[in-house]
């Protein structure tokens, strides 16, 4: 059974591949994105767009199409999910 | 020796209310997480309830001295917990806390009008135990899902919080009894245990946002 998964996970899930699992040094198109993180086209544009103007995420045009890779505010973000996702779980809870 | 424990009691709850508040509020300062907002809410509460109960307390051992803690006080603070314990046990999805008809929405607060403190008092001790049995339940499901320490840490503080609150609602049918100090150890202990795997939390490695510093 699919596990559900909390708006809070999907962006962790994209910062991580923005880090860690980028296509080439430009970054991650929206395409690669999509799959990795397995959500919508429409539900991703809506939050890259938010992780972009939050200054987690770097945009670079690349050959004409936007590509993506984590900022060094992404980063740190990162690492306060970790860590109070950690916390969360001691409550039994998700953030 | 009442006073002493209530005393420890609630200075306790108030520490320890007032650090995993604190800790939560830097998670969704940080994080902007729904859940961490309701957790701060609920610790803040719990802290604030402890706080009210300890001042009342202080107040009458160094200021009245009549014996006794004025019993709106001691309700006052029992109820600002249990609104804690009520966003805890929310947080685990509580979808069904208040009834859908407008009817008995707007007859639900009108007995509270006609009852005196004391049996307030009772009443809000019962539904803490309830709340606190219901989030000490989920939490406890969810360690069988992620066998963490943490998690079962938590899971025996809010048990322990659940009994101590039984033991002292069910005290008040023997009052000269050893219940009430039985149950002032018990949360205690509850509050030590819950207080444990957020004391393992790393804030050195977080950076704040720049309002906090």
């Amino acid at each position: 059974m699919a596990e559900y998964r909390t708006h809070m996970k999907i962006i962790g899930d994209i910062l991580v591949t923005t880090r860690d699992d980028l296509q080439d040094e430009n970054g991650a198109s929206v395409t690669y994105l999509i799959r990795k993180a397995n959500i919508s086209h429409s539900r991703i544009s809506r939050i890259l767009k938010t992780l972009v103007s939050q200054g987690l995420l770097e945009q670079i045009d690349s050959k004409g199409s936007n590509k993506y890779k984590i900022s060094q505010s992404g980063r740190e973000f990162l690492q306060a999910y970790y860590t109070f996702t950690n916390f969360a779980d001691s409550f039994g809870l998700s953030i | 020796m009442e006073f002493l424990l209530e005393n420890i009691l609630n200075l306790i709850g108030f520490l320890v209310g007032l650090a995993i508040g604190i800790m939560s509020f830097i998670g969704f300062r940080n994080t902007g997480s729904p859940t961490l907002f309701r957790l701060t809410i609920a610790f803040f509460s719990i802290s604030l309830g402890f706080f009210v109960i300890w001042v009342g307390y202080m107040t009458e051992d160094f200021v009245i001295k009549s014996g006794n803690i004025e019993k709106w006080i001691q309700t006052l603070g029992i109820a600002i917990q249990t609104i804690g314990y009520f966003f805890i046990a929310f947080s685990h999805s509580i979808k069904s806390f208040f009834p859908k008809s407008t009817y008995f929405r707007s007859i639900g607060i009108f007995p509270l009008f006609l009852i005196s403190s004391v049996q307030l008092e009772h009443i809000f001790r019962s539904i803490s135990f309830i709340l606190l049995a219901y989030g000490a339940i989920e939490t406890m499901l969810s360690y069988f899902d992620n066998r963490k320490k943490g998690t079962i840490s938590v899971a025996v503080g809010l048990a322990l919080l659940a009994l101590g609150e039984f033991l002292g609602w069910y005290s008040f049918l023997f009052p000269e009894s050893i219940l009430y100090y039985v149950s002032i150890i018990i949360k205690i202990a509850g509050l030590i245990a819950l207080f444990i795997p957020v004391s393992k939390v790393p804030l050195t490695k977080i950076k704040f946002d720049e309002g906090l510093e």
